[in-house]
Order: structure tokens, then C-alpha cells, then sequence
């Protein structure tokens, strides 16, 4: 716990990693169990990094950047590459440098610096960059109730008040067919309208709405000259300054109705959402090569209709579930996720993002679309309804500015460079592989591999990104002392910031090589175990998704069990006589968490919640993973101060308030005392201050916690025994279940479940960590 | 032969009255004429009649007012008809059996008289009830059609607009003209509170408009998919107008501004037709369809045809008559099928395939209107006046036309603008009082036997109002065995409609010349027999002879010959404006083909000279001239009239002062620059007075004043010249 409490574990480079030394050989590597990881938040803001008015120097062999661990010659103005030691010269504007006259990013503090580039700058006047203005598509599902399409339709209204002056918008809604709406169209309201049904190709697209390239058909009710430099493709019709079309969309959204087509009684409305999304893909080809755009899909059920259809329209057939995946019984799915794929690809291309608020009671295909959003790095909501604070917070969120911004960034680009020995197997993450072969890439792919370039379409201060290593060599070194003991890596991110300039971060790392056969001391105290668990967690999600029949509980165990066995101390075959080094200590329960967590027991959710976890456990930093594993636990009451609780069922006690956070939700759980008193109305009596006090605590923390998490957590209050005590319940460790609950404390819980408790899990794990 | 001795028919159509003396009861010529009032008894005297034999049937023609046809509701009485042939009951049938039964006069079955209908019969045999019962005494009624003369509710008036938005429509004015004529008829539109409308407009691609009430302003739905069209919308394409009148009103204002700028060339005609099909096709109804651009995109695509002359002449030269593309008859049949009838309105400067739009008209029963080189600032008022008369005039909805006879003749051809659903069924998915239909008879039996035959036409229809009615117009001739007594009875106006529509149908297969060489012929065949009957009796020799009847028949006979649909060869008309013309004449009524063959010509600067006093004397004035270059004096001004439009022509030795009053300024400018506008002065009012009462004795079209000078060529020869058919240089003399 104490772990967790640390304020800013990543530091300047906000990176964490599995392993801090690493082991020099492949086998000792893998002797490890735990993957060589590092996880990084690529463009994370801290208030350290200086930023740079200029380009870095890049080494002439492995175009590495000049870094902090370069060695320099200042007499000879030379500086050697750490990744490849090739000597490079300072160009001429360097000349100033000496010992005391360094440029910022040979601090050797400053192992992350930020450059500010400008591409084809003006030579005649350098502060008249045209800044291309970040492009939002709006494609908005009109198949829902009418009170729904309400709370959608003020939630965007609310957006377009929020987006950036110069900010181009856009709109597509669909239902039975798509509508793309020529909002540049100012004597009537203007839609072209697509098929749903019908596979729709880029080219068909740009086309039909009269931006094709041929030019063979000048169309109506434009120009308006030029704009962004968007006016020879005649893409602005449809994409204006969210100053110039705020009245326009509002008055169409007033007007917007759900979808006009009848839905026969025992089917479900027919909703093109892949068409539509076709749309919105194609529409954005037609902008400018670079330019950042996002397509912020509202969807309010599953496609039934055309390309992406989940399900068949009739209702008595339900929407695929993991068993049905299990068995291969969604005959819909692998279809509908090729389609996703290549749509995928073509926003890629593009440099253009996804993002998905789905808000709806049943599933719409979030792992279909999971393809297409982590690959493009988009946002992505799941939410019960559009009325739904989550839904209704988070979208507003994704639009604010200041200290509240996601700082929405575009068109990213990672590269890695690293020492000779070490080999990139690939990214978990929202990223593409760029395929962009090189000695530093592994020939054994997890996640985005094979290569050492990502494109991230869409990152904002808070996308975190897990890279996996392998040590390539063999042997060992051959004369301790003589080879570099130091391996060096280092991220290259550049990116489009959110007021459209061209940034470039790049942060080295340096770490220790260990020949861990010698001594695996220093191995054990390079260790993060959060970090590890973490990385177990998606490296599990990952197979479970790829690999067919994968018996991820067994896997994690057989990989315990190796961790304990290697690392942990005992004697052989005596269970008792098992200790574990406080670097490791907390790895197990970890472990035990994740095994009973929804990332591993999926079948107690739907594949688009599975989807949607799994999504955000890719994208977010260790901490907050960790949580999503592991939830934290804070215990008040009267007597002491808030203090974490053990995530066990022994935790609960009538005269206590818990908070849970499970990452996803918040719970606030009263005893039953608690909330007696609290019915009773003490907390209003002047004499009762304290209790007032006591009550609203948690929610203060609460509401904390709420206000910094995207997607905002759904909120649950509830009382001991109440139905809402469920989602406390399920988190907590089974210590007492109706199979044991003869010993119970008065005022305590018991959880109706078979599974194992933490106890039970760590005897059965002694026992066969020490088996020779 | 010297057209010049021949008698003129400078009154016009003289309806022959023989007819309804012999048969008062009959229904009035307006709405049914025979070709000959005595009807043959045996094939041989058909076969020496040459003329043709049959009927032209105008079934909603206006009626004066007190003339109206009456309306009857049998309600539960239930229409009485003949259980065997179907006719209906009409004032020639006969009760007997104390009134008990009724003798159908069509197939003579002895019906029973249903209870409620009954009525005791008088010592003569009449039924007591008579007077009262207008069916028994007028030739023409109309029944209320209960529910079983339905297949589905009787449907709304409905109509839906498809209009060109292509650059060169933007260009020519029409869509404002279009626009603002629409919005000003639509408290006009029949059937209130009932009435749907609905728009569609496309250049290369086709552009909805959703109309729902609740809308502040219509939504405009682009469909570029040619390939594969499709309905954007299930509902609210399709409105009801006085619900969603300020939609409609909104669209409409906007519509020219929402299309000023567009300069797009294509047209995606055939995908747009097939759009409004698809969005009509639920209810029926009138699709107006304005066209400026040829298809150039999508099915139904077409290209230039027409220009190649060595076409003209050859056994090809009547494809360039008939639709090009497939697409376009098999549109129709679908537009029919589902109750829909075409308007075109064609407007293109440049060749646009009237023969190919055209057909869409013909098989729906509808009109092609064609304004060739259309400008807002010279032909928006014609446009104007002849969409209002389209939108505003009674409409009869989802018809069918059916017309019997009495046993041993039968119908056995039918021509004008329709489709024949069976053998003897025309539907017309939207008729009206300007459209005429003709039929030819034939003998199935060798004799006649029966002393009189009778016609019943009935047309059941959906009015304007919601009800289902049937109309019906009989008529009784009688049976002869005289063919001097059928050349006697002939009507020279139902023969001439009937050659005219043969005429025209024969260029659709054959070469020009061949269809005026045939028609030429029956016409000589028919009075050399007319000849040969009275020749030796009165000694004549080689003088020509025909009787009172036929007296113009000859000259009609060469006015066709010189009609645009027949003239000449490739240089003498416009291949679109043939065409045209074509399916104009096909339907129009035999008083107005008359007309438009032998138009009316006639001086009219004494009369603007004449003291104020004596201005109301019109109808003297009014005297026609001959269609002859004589005719015309240098000293005069002349106005021509062909129901179609003026020729106003300015002698060159009038007086300038008329010139001065009647144009303003610029009377000594070419005219052809100067329109023609009321000046305040006596003289200009009273000639606009006077156009304006010559308009308004026929409505159906809008005559627009072309103004000419005498020598101006080659506008003089175009505009008049050409048409004083009886000169040599009218056209080609047979
Ligand atoms: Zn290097
Ligand atoms: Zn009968």
C-alpha cells in the first residue's frame, strides 16, 4: 500500500518498468518469468521538462538524438552516440558549447526534453505558420428513444460550445442510412445520404459527396472561398470553424429527429454504424495529409445493418456473449472486426482517431470496434445511457480546457532506439506498427510489433504505451568490466500539440546490465512489482484475445509459482519455511487479484465490457492499472483517521464508511450503524457535527477521484445489506463465505461464493513454490 | 387540284348537330363524336367509306356553366348495369314488366329491376319517376362508385415535382419561374384539405427533400448512388400540403437561391425519374417533371441523335421518332401501373430527345409542354399561365376509360396518350378536360341487323374530392345501308383528329413522306367514291364533288400534311420540336386540332382605329382570312393564331403611329428584340384586351405574342410565312 501512496512514481520520464537491471542473456532473461517491459506515457506534461526552440541533433548512423549519456568532446566538438558510439560533430551553431556552457539537453538531469519544430517554416516571416486547426467529426446514432437522443443531442451541444474557435466540426448521423451533413450549405438544411447496407469505399464516398478527385462533378451551393487550406478539395462544405457552424448544428440538432424508419415489432432498429463510420472516414480523406482530426462516435445500440453488423435484427436472437466466442457461435463477430480492421487501417493512414461513446443497456459492438479505436489511439466511454454521468461527464471532459484538458493530441509518432542487444517484441498499447524493420527488432511479435515505429493517431497527456524487450545475446560478457555495463533506451514521440504545433519529446534511459547467473540480488531490488503486475495483466488480456483456448488462470499461476520458486526464499519441499523478499512481497496478492479480476474472469461480463477494460487497462498508467487489478480500499471512522483497508470482507463493519476504487467505480459503502444514523438525520443536528464530518469524507475523496479520471467512474452510494452492496462485494477477498462462516464477527459480512481466499490461494502457492 | 377554290373553314370547327337532333338523349359532341353519324350495316359499305371509321372521345370535357354533367349517388341501391355486358343504365334502355325488368340496349338481356329502383310504369310505358331520374334522361352522368369500384382507398390528389437544377436550368430562369407559379397555385391545387406534395430536384445527383410538418424548414437529402437508387426517407417526401405548408412555402421560396451558384452540367435524369417513381409509388398521382439538360448520367442515359441527315429519307429515319433507351417505355408501364401520370416540361436550348422524354407522357396519359430555348424574361409568362392551367384545372385521378358498342361492331384501335391495360381498358392515371382520346371501329359481323346502335364511354375515376365516381357518356347512331347517307353524316373534325393521330403514329414507323402520302390517299379515295356515287347522276364531269359535310376536308387534310409533326424533311422542323408537336396533337380535342391546323388569321389595325364606341363590337372584327399571302396588306397589322401562340405582323407600309402606340420607342427596332407590353394608350390597351379575350376562350394553352415585321427574314418566313398552308411555300404540296 505504501507503494501506491508514492506521488510520482514515473518521474520526469514518467516510465515504469518491470525490471530496473536487467539481466545480460537471453535465457537468464526469460529465467525471470516477468517480461523485460518499460511502460511509458510518451507526452505525459511535467512541470521539469524544458522545452527546446529548435531541432535535436540526430546521430549520423542510428539517428538517435544527442542526449545526456552522449560522451562530448568539447575540444574537439564531438560527441559519441551511446546507442551506436558513432562519433558525430557538432554542427556549427554548437561551437559555444564547453563544460559550462551546455545545451539544455546534455543536462544530465534532463533525461526528457521537449522540441518545438516547425515544418517548412516561412523563412520571410516565421511566426506565419498556418497551423492546421484540429478537424471533429460528430457521427451520432439517431436509433434510440427519443428521451436519449435528448440527453445526446445537449451533451453535443454542449461540446460545440466547448471546442476551440478555429476547431473544424462536422456531423454524420445514422440510422437506417448515413447522413453526412453539408454543413456549409446555408439556404436549407443539407444531408447526402448513404445506404446502410452497402460497403462503401473511400473513393465511392469522396465521390458521392462531390469531393472526388477526378473533379468530374463541380457540385451546389458553395464556395466559400478559401479556409485552412481545405478549399481546393471542397472539403469544407462539410467541415467549418466551430465558430461559423455552432448556430447552424445547434438549429439542426433542435430539428434532428430519431430515425424515421418503422422497426417491425420483435426486431431491432436497423443502424448502419459501420457505414456511417465509412462516412466519416472517407469525408476526413479528403482534409489535407497531416491534418489532426477525430471521429467522435455516439452510438446507442449495435449495428444490424451493412458492414460492422453484430447481430441479426431480430430481437429474439441475443448479441454474442463470450461463450458464444468461446464456441465460435458469433457468426457476425469475425466479419464485422475484419471490417473494423481495415477501417482501421485507412484512419491510420489518414493519421485520423476514433473515439466511442457507446451508452446503451445492451451491448453495440465495443469489441468489434476495439480494433479501430486502440489502433488509432482513440477515447472510448461505455456508459448505460447517454443520461448517464459517465457518458455526460466524460463527454464534457473530453472537450474542456485548462487544467481540466486530456490535452487531446494528434498524428503521433514513436520511435526506439536502443542498445545493440536488445530487441523490441512489440507495443501493448493505442498504437499501429509502423512495420518498420531494423537490428532492434525482435523476430517474437506481441502486440504492435515488427518494427521499431508506432503511429499513435491520437495521445494525450495521459496515454501510456507497454514496450517488450528481449536480450538477444547468448553469452555472457565476457570480461565484467570491459563491455558497457550500461544499456541505453531511448523514445523519440513527435506529435501534433492541441493548438496544432509540431512537437518532439524525447526522453533516454539508461539502466544496468547484471549478470544475474552470479548473483540475483540485485535483480530482486530492481523489481517493480506493480509494474510487473501490470504488465502480466496485459500480456494475460493479449493472449487471451489472440490465442485460442488459452487457459489464462493456469498460465498466471504456472508463472507465480515460477516467480516464487526462483525468486522467493526456502527450503526445498517445506511449505513453511517460505519467505518472500519485500520486493516481491506484494506481487502474489496482486497475482490473486487479477486471476479473480475482469480482466481474467471475463464470462461474468459482456465482450464489449471485456473490450472496453481491456482498452483502458492498454492505455493507462501503472497506478491506475494497478487499481483496475487491485482496487484500494479506504476505511473511515470515527476513531481514526482514513486509512486503508485490506481488500477482504473482514474490511466491512457497521461502525465504518468504506471507499472503494475499482477504477471503473467508486463505491462508498455505509455500515449499517452508519447508515441508521444517517437515516435518522444526526448528521443535521448541530450536536452531531462529527458524524456529519464522518459522512461526508469519503465523498469528498470521492468526488476527487471523479474529477481527475477519464472516464469519469461510475459513482455508487450504498448502504451494508442494501442491493447496491454488490459492487462492493465482488471486489473484496472472500475471507468469509458461507462455507466458513460459523467464526464470524457480529456486524461483518459474508460473501456467497465459491472462490478460494486470499489465504487459501497463498497455501496452495507455498506449497508449490517449494516442490523441487 | 387548286387548294385556292376550295371552301375555307374560317369559323372553325362546326360541331354537326344532325347528330343530337336525330338522338336528343345523346351526350353532347363535346364529349364523344362519331367520324360519320350513320354507321354502316355491312362491311362492304365500310370498305368503300375509306375514311376512318370511329370515334373521338373527350370524356371531362368543360362543360358550359348550367351544362354540368350531373352527379347521382345510388347508394344503397347500388349503380344499376346489365348483368351480362356491364353497360350502364342510360335514358336508352327500356322497362317492361310493369317496370319490373329493364331491356339493356347495348346486348338486349331483359334485367331485373333492383327493389329499391323500382318505379311503376305509365300507361305509355314510362316510368313514372322519370324526370327525376336524370340518368334515364341525360346522355351524360356521373355515379358515386361504392366501395366495390375500388381496390384501395381512393387516393388524394397528389402532386410531385422533378426539377432540373443542372447549370443551364439555373441559367434559363426556369426554376424560378417554376418555383414562384407553384407557390402561387397551391391554394388553387385540387382536393383540399387532402392534397399531397412533394419535390425532388437533381443535376448529377438527386437531391430529396424531406417536408415533415414539424420541420421549420424542408431537409434536403442528397442521393449520389445512380447506380443503385434509393428512398431516403419512408415518410415525409410525400406530404400532405396543408399540414406542411410552410415547409412547402419555405422550399419553395429558397429553391432558385439554393441552386444560383450551381454549375454543375450533368443530368441524372432516368436515376431521378426512377427516385420520384419510387417515392410516388405508394399513392399515385401527377409527377411534373421540368427538363433542361439530356441524361447524361446514370440509366436512361441518351445521346445526341437527329443531326445526321443521311439518316432523313432512308428506312431509319422513324427510329429518330422513337425512345432511344428501353428504360423509357418501361418506365412508363411502371408509372402507369402505379397510377402515376408524366408532365414533361422541356426547356433545353440544345437537342434533348423529346422522342425518348416524350414517351413517359404518352403511356401515362399526360402532356409534354416543350419551350424550346427557354428564357424567363421572354417565355415566363407562357411557362406560368400553362403550369397554373396544369395544376389548377380539374383532374380526374386513377382512371380507367372504357367505351362499349352494341352488338355486331367493336372497337378495335385506340390513339392518343395512354396505356391500353387490356384489349378494351385505357388507363389514365391523372386525365383532365384537355385530353381527347380516338378509337376506330370495325364490323364483326357481315350485316347489321339492329336499326340503331349505341356508345357508352365511362370513365371511373377518383375526383379531386375523394370520391369514386363513374362517368358516363352515351350515345345512339343509327344503322344505314346508304354510303351517301354515311358521307352525309360525316364529321369532319372527328375524321380529321382520327387521320391526324394515324398520321402521327405512321411517321413513328415509316418515313414522313410515306404517313402524308397515305393520309393523301384515303382522302382522294374517299371523295373519288363520294364521286362515282353522284358523278353520273348530276353530270359533273371532272368537277370535284363532296358533300356539305366534307367540304373542308381537303384542306384540313393538307393543313396536317403541313402540321410540324408531318412537314417536309430534316431542315423543315427541329427533330425535338417534331416531336414535340407529335405528342401534343395526339391528345389534343378536335376543336382545338382543328384550330391549330387551319389557325385563324385577321386584321386587326381598323379595329384598334376604330371610336371607342364601338369597341365592344369583337365578334365582327373577328373575321378570318384566308391562309394566303394575299391576304395580308402591307398597310395592316395582322394577328395571327394558332391557339398555341400570336404572330402579331406589322405590314411595312402601317401606319407608325399604330407601331409608336403599340410597342412604345422602339417600334422601328427589329422586333424580334422588342416585347410586346401595354403602353398607356387606347389602342395598346385594346389590343392586349384583345389578346387577352382570345386567351381566355381556350385556357389550355397560353398564347405568347411573337411580333414581325413584313420582310424581316428569315424571322417572317419562320414565324408566318411558313404557315399560311395554302401557299406553295407553306410546305410541300402533295
Ligand atoms: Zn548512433
Ligand atoms: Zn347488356
Amino acid at each position: 500500500m505504501s507503494e501506491m501512496a508514492n506521488t510520482d512514481p514515473e518521474g520526469i520520464d514518467a516510465v515504469r518498468m518491470t525490471w530496473n537491471v536487467w539481466p545480460r542473456t537471453k535465457v537468464e532473461a526469460s529465467a525471470c518469468v516477468i517480461p523485460l517491459a518499460v511502460s511509458i506515457a510518451p507526452i505525459r506534461s511535467h512541470p521539469d521538462i524544458p522545452t527546446l526552440p529548435y531541432a535535436p541533433l540526430r546521430c549520423k548512423s542510428c539517428s538517435s538524438a544527442l542526449n545526456a549519456f552522449a560522451r562530448v568532446d568539447f575540444t574537439a566538438k564531438i560527441w559519441i552516440c551511446p546507442f551506436c558510439y558513432q562519433r558525430n560533430h557538432f554542427p556549427p551553431h554548437y561551437a559555444m558549447i564547453s563544460e559550462t556552457n551546455l545545451p539544455c539537453e546534455l543536462y544530465p538531469q534532463y533525461t526528457t526534453v521537449q522540441y518545438s519544430l516547425q515544418a517548412n517554416p516561412d523563412p520571410n516571416n516565421p511566426s506565419n505558420v498556418p497551423q492546421l486547426p484540429p478537424v471533429f467529426v460528430f457521427v451520432l446514432d439517431t436509433c434510440m428513444i427519443e428521451e436519449e437522443l435528448g440527453f445526446v443531442k445537449s451533451a453535443m451541444k454542449q461540446a460545440l460550445g466547448l471546442l476551440p474557435e478555429h476547431a473544424l466540426v462536422g456531423f454524420v448521423s445514422f440510422g437506417t442510412q448515413a447522413h453526412a451533413h453539408e454543413l456549409g450549405f446555408s439556404d436549407i438544411s443539407k444531408v447526402y445520404v448513404f445506404r446502410g447496407d452497402k460497403e462503401i469505399s473511400k473513393e465511392q464516398v469522396l465521390e458521392q459527396l462531390g469531393l472526388g478527385s477526378a473533379g468530374r462533378r463541380p457540385t451546389a451551393g458553395y464556395p466559400k472561398g478559401l479556409q485552412n487550406g481545405h478549399s481546393n478539395t471542397g472539403v469544407n462544405r462539410f467541415l467549418l470553424p466551430a465558430s461559423d457552424c455552432e448556430y447552424t448544428l445547434n438549429s439542426l440538432l433542435d430539428e434532428l429527429q430519431t430515425d424515421q424508419w418503422p422497426v417491425q415489432p420483435g426486431n431491432r432498429a436497423s443502424r448502419c454504424t459501420g457505414v456511417a463510420l465509412s462516412v466519416a472516414t472517407g469525408l476526413l480523406g479528403a482534409c489535407m495529409p497531416g491534418t489532426g482530426a477525430r471521429i467522435i462516435a455516439l452510438v446507442g445500440g449495435p449495428c444490424t445493418e451493412g458492414p460492422g453488423t453484430i447481430v441479426s435484427k431480430d430481437l429474439s436472437e441475443p448479441v454474442r456473449s463470450h461463450k458464444d466466442l468461446d464456441k465460435d457461435a458469433a457468426p457476425y463477430f469475425k466479419k464485422a472486426v475484419r471490417f473494423y480492421d481495415s477501417l482501421a487501417k485507412q484512419l491510420v493512414s489518414q493519421g485520423h482517431v476514433l473515439d466511442l461513446f457507446a451508452s446503451a443497456l445492451d451491448q453495440v459492438g465495443v469489441a468489434e470496434m476495439k480494433v479501430a479505436v486502440e489502433r488509432t489511439g482513440g477515447l472510448v466511454v461505455l456508459a448505460e445511457s447517454f443520461g448517464h454521468s459517465v457518458f455526460k461527464g466524460s463527454f464534457r471532459r473530453m472537450f474542456k480546457d485548462g487544467e481540466q484538458s486530456l490535452g487531446l493530441c494528434f498524428n503521433g509518432l514513436l520511435e526506439i532506439n536502443c542498445s545493440k542487444d536488445i530487441k523490441i517484441q512489440g507495443v501493448i498499447g493505442p498504437c499501429t506498427s509502423l512495420e518498420k524493420k531494423g537490428p532492434n527488432v525482435s523476430d517474437t511479435v506481441i502486440g504492435e510489433g515488427n518494427t521499431s515505429a508506432w503511429k499513435m493517431c491520437g495521445l494525450d497527456k495521459s496515454t501510456c504505451l507497454t514496450v517488450l524487450f528481449d536480450v538477444s545475446s547468448t553469452e555472457r560478457s565476457n570480461a565484467p568490466g570491459t563491455a558497457n555495463s550500461q544499456l541505453y533506451l531511448q523514445f523519440l514521440t513527435s506529435y501534433q500539440d492541441p493548438e496544432g504545433k509540431r512537437m518532439l519529446r524525447v526522453t533516454t534511459l539508461t539502466r544496468q546490465w547484471v549478470d544475474s547467473a552470479v548473483s540475483s540480488e540485485e535483480l530482486v531490488h530492481g523489481f517493480d512489482q506493480e509494474a510487473a503486475a501490470v504488465v502480466m495483466a496485459r500480456v494475460t488480456s493479449l493472449k487471451m484475445e489472440m490465442e485460442d483456448g488459452f487457459d489464462a488462470t493456469r498460465w498466471l499461476d504456472r508463472n507465480l509459482i515460477r516467480v516464487c520458486s526462483k525468486f522467493g526464499e526456502y527450503r526445498k519441499d517445506d511449505a513453511s519455511s517460505f519467505t518472500l523478499n519485500p520486493c516481491f512481497s506484494l506481487f502474489p496478492q496482486f497475482m490473486f487479484n487479477l486471476r479473480r479480476s475482469q480482466f481474467v474472469q471475463v464470462f461474468n461480463n459482456s465482450p464489449d465490457e471485456t473490450a472496453y477494460f481491456r482498452m483502458l487497462l492498454n492505455r493507462e498508467n501503472i497506478t491506475n492499472a494497478a487499481v483496475m487489478i487491485q482496487p484500494s480500499l479506504i476505511s473511515y471512522s470515527f476513531n481514526s483517521l482514513p486509512q486503508p483497508a485490506i481488500l477482504d470482507v473482514a474490511s466491512i463493519s457497521a461502525d465504518r464508511i468504506l471507499l472503494l476504487d475499482a477504477y471503473f467505480s467508486i463505491v462508498i459503502f455505509h455500515g449499517m450503524t452508519i447508515a441508521q444514523w444517517r437515516n435518522m438525520g444526526y448528521q443535521s443536528q448541530p450536536e452531531h457535527q462529527a458524524f456529519s464530518q464522518l459522512l461526508q469524507a469519503p465523498h469528498v475523496d470521492a468526488q476527487m477521484i471523479l474529477q481527475e479520471r477519464f472516464p469519469v467512474p461510475r459513482l455508487v452510494v450504498c448502504d451494508q445489506h442494501g442491493s447496491q452492496a454488490r459492487f462492493l462485494l465482488a471486489k473484496l477477498n472472500p475471507s468469509a463465505t458461507y462455507n466458513n462462516s460459523i467464526d464470524m464477527a457480529a456486524g461483518s459480512d459474508v460473501i456467497f461464493t465459491d472462490d478460494v481466499s486470499l489465504q487459501i490461494f497463498f497455501e496452495h502457492l507455498q506449497k508449490l513454490a517449494v516442490q523441487s | 387540284l387548286d387548294y385556292r377554290t376550295l371552301p375555307r373553314p374560317l369559323d372553325g370547327d362546326l360541331e354537326p348537330n344532325s347528330f343530337l337532333e336525330m338522338y336528343p338523349m345523346n351526350c353532347d359532341p363535346r364529349y364523344l363524336r362519331l367520324t360519320t353519324s350513320a354507321i354502316p350495316n355491312s362491311q362492304s359499305l365500310v370498305s368503300r367509306w375509306h375514311l376512318p371509321l370511329g370515334a373521338v372521345v373527350c370524356p371531362l370535357a368543360e362543360a358550359p356553366e348550367g351544362e354540368e354533367v350531373p352527379v347521382i349517388n345510388f347508394a344503397s341501391t347500388g349503380i344499376i348495369r346489365c348483368r351480362r355486358c356491364r353497360t350502364y343504365v342510360n335514358p336508352y334502355v327500356t322497362f317492361t314488366d310493369a317496370g319490373r325488368k329493364w331491356r339493356c340496349n347495348i346486348c338486349s338481356l331483359l334485367n331485373d329491376v333492383p327493389g329499391e329502383y323500382f318505379a311503376n310504369l305509365d300507361a305509355t310505358g314510362r316510368r313514372i319517376d322519370l324526370d327525376q331520374r336524370p340518368e334515364l334522361l341525360k346522355g351524360s352522368v356521373e355515379f358515386v362508385a361504392p366501395t366495390e369500384y375500388m381496390v384501395r382507398p381512393p387516393m388524394p390528389p397528389l402532386y410531385f415535382f422533378l426539377i432540373d437544377v443542372s447549370i443551364s436550368a439555373v441559367r434559363s430562369g426556369m426554376i424560378e419561374v417554376v418555383a414562384q407559379t407553384i407557390r402561387s397555385c397551391l391554394d388553387e391545387l385540387p382536393g383540399f384539405p387532402r392534397t399531397q406534395i412533394g419535390f425532388i430536384t437533381f443535376d448529377s445527383t438527386i437531391h430529396f427533400y424531406n417536408m415533415k410538418s414539424s420541420l421549420t424548414q424542408p431537409q434536403m437529402m442528397v442521393v449520389s448512388d445512380l447506380d443503385d437508387v434509393f428512398v431516403p426517407l419512408p415518410d415525409d417526401l410525400l406530404v400532405n400540403l396543408s399540414e406542411s405548408r410552410n415547409v412547402v412555402e419555405t422550399f419553395l421560396d429558397s429553391l432558385p437561391s439554393m441552386f444560383q451558384d450551381n454549375v454543375n452540367v450533368e443530368s441524372a435524369f432516368g436515376p431521378a425519374l426512377k427516385a420520384a417513381f419510387m417515392v410516388m409509388s405508394q399513392l399515385g398521382g401527377k409527377l411534373l417533371i421540368f427538363q433542361n439538360t439530356l441524361p447524361s448520367l446514370g440509366y436512361g442515359r441518351l445521346k445526341l441523335r437527329g443531326d445526321d441527315i443521311r439518316v432523313y429519307g432512308t428506312d431509319k429515319e422513324h427510329t429518330l421518332r422513337l425512345p432511344e433507351d428501353p428504360f423509357y417505355k418501361q418506365m412508363a408501364a411502371d408509372l402507369t401501373k402505379y397510377q402515376i401520370g408524366v408532365n414533361i416540361y422541356a426547356f433545353s436550348d440544345k437537342y434533348t430527345d423529346i422522342a425518348s422524354l416524350g414517351t413517359l407522357a404518352k403511356y401515362t396519359g399526360g402532356q409534354v409542354y416543350y419551350y424550346p430555348s427557354f428564357q424567363s424574361n421572354i417565355h415566363g409568362e407562357k411557362l406560368r399561365r400553362e403550369l397554373a392551367r396544369d395544376l389548377t384545372r380539374e383532374t380526374a385521378w386513377e382512371a380507367v376509360m372504357r367505351i362499349r358498342c352494341g352488338k355486331g361492331i367493336r372497337f378495335t384501335s385506340y390513339h392518343g396518350n395512354f396505356m391500353l391495360r387490356s384489349t378494351d381498358l385505357l388507363a389514365l392515371p391523372a386525365v383532365d378536360c384537355d385530353k381527347a382520346y380516338a378509337m376506330q371501329l370495325s364490323l364483326e359481323e357481315t350485316l347489321l341487323s339492329t336499326p340503331t346502335v349505341y356508345f357508352q364511354v365511362a370513365l371511373l375515376y377518383t375526383a379531386s374530392c375523394g370520391e369514386r365516381r363513374i362517368r358516363v357518356h352515351t350515345a345512339a347512331a343509327p344503322v344505314v345501308t346508304d354510303l351517301g347517307e354515311m358521307y352525309r353524316q360525316a364529321d369532319t373534325g372527328a375524321i380529321v383528329s382520327l387521320f391526324c393521330r394515324l398520321a402521327i403514329e405512321k411517321t413513328l414507323t415509316s418515313k414522313l413522306e410515306d404517313a402524308r402520302n397515305s393520309l393523301q390517299q384515303r382522302i382522294v379515295k374517299a371523295l373519288r367514291e363520294y364521286r362515282n356515287l353522284y358523278a353520273v347522276q348530276h353530270r359533273l364531269g371532272a368537277r370535284m364533288i363532296y358533300p356539305e359535310s366534307l367540304k373542308f376536308l381537303c384542306l384540313y387534310g393538307l393543313a396536317l400534311s403541313k402540321s410540324v409533326p408531318l412537314k417536309g424533311g430534316y431542315a423543315d422542323a427541329q427533330l425535338d420540336e417534331r416531336c414535340a408537336a407529335g405528342f401534343t396533337m395526339m391528345a389534343l380535342p378536335v376543336k382545338k386540332l382543328l384550330k391549330l391546323l387551319y389557325p385563324s388569321l385577321i386584321r386587326i389595325d381598323e379595329y384598334l382605329l376604330k371610336p371607342s364606341a364601338q369597341a365592344d363590337d369583337f365578334k365582327n372584327i373577328m373575321k378570318r382570312l384566308p391562309l394566303l399571302a394575299e391576304s395580308l396588306d402591307s398597310r395592316g397589322l395582322y394577328l395571327y393564331d394558332d391557339g398555341l401562340r400570336f404572330v402579331i405582323w406589322f405590314g411595312r407600309m402601317l401606319s407608325p403611329d399604330i407601331a409608336r402606340n403599340l410597342l412604345g420607342p422602339e417600334f422601328a427596332a427589329e422586333l424580334s428584340r422588342v416585347a410586346l407590353t401595354e403602353n398607356d394608350n387606347e389602342m395598346s390597351r385594346r389590343l392586349m384586351k384583345m389578346l387577352k379575350r382570345l386567351r381566355e376562350s381556350d385556357p389550355s394553352y397560353y398564347q405568347l405574342p411573337y411580333l414581325v415585321r413584313q420582310g424581316e427574314q428569315p424571322r417572317e418566313g419562320f414565324l408566318l410565312l411558313v404557315n399560311l398552308i395554302e401557299d406553295q411555300m407553306g410546305g410541300t404540296v402533295g
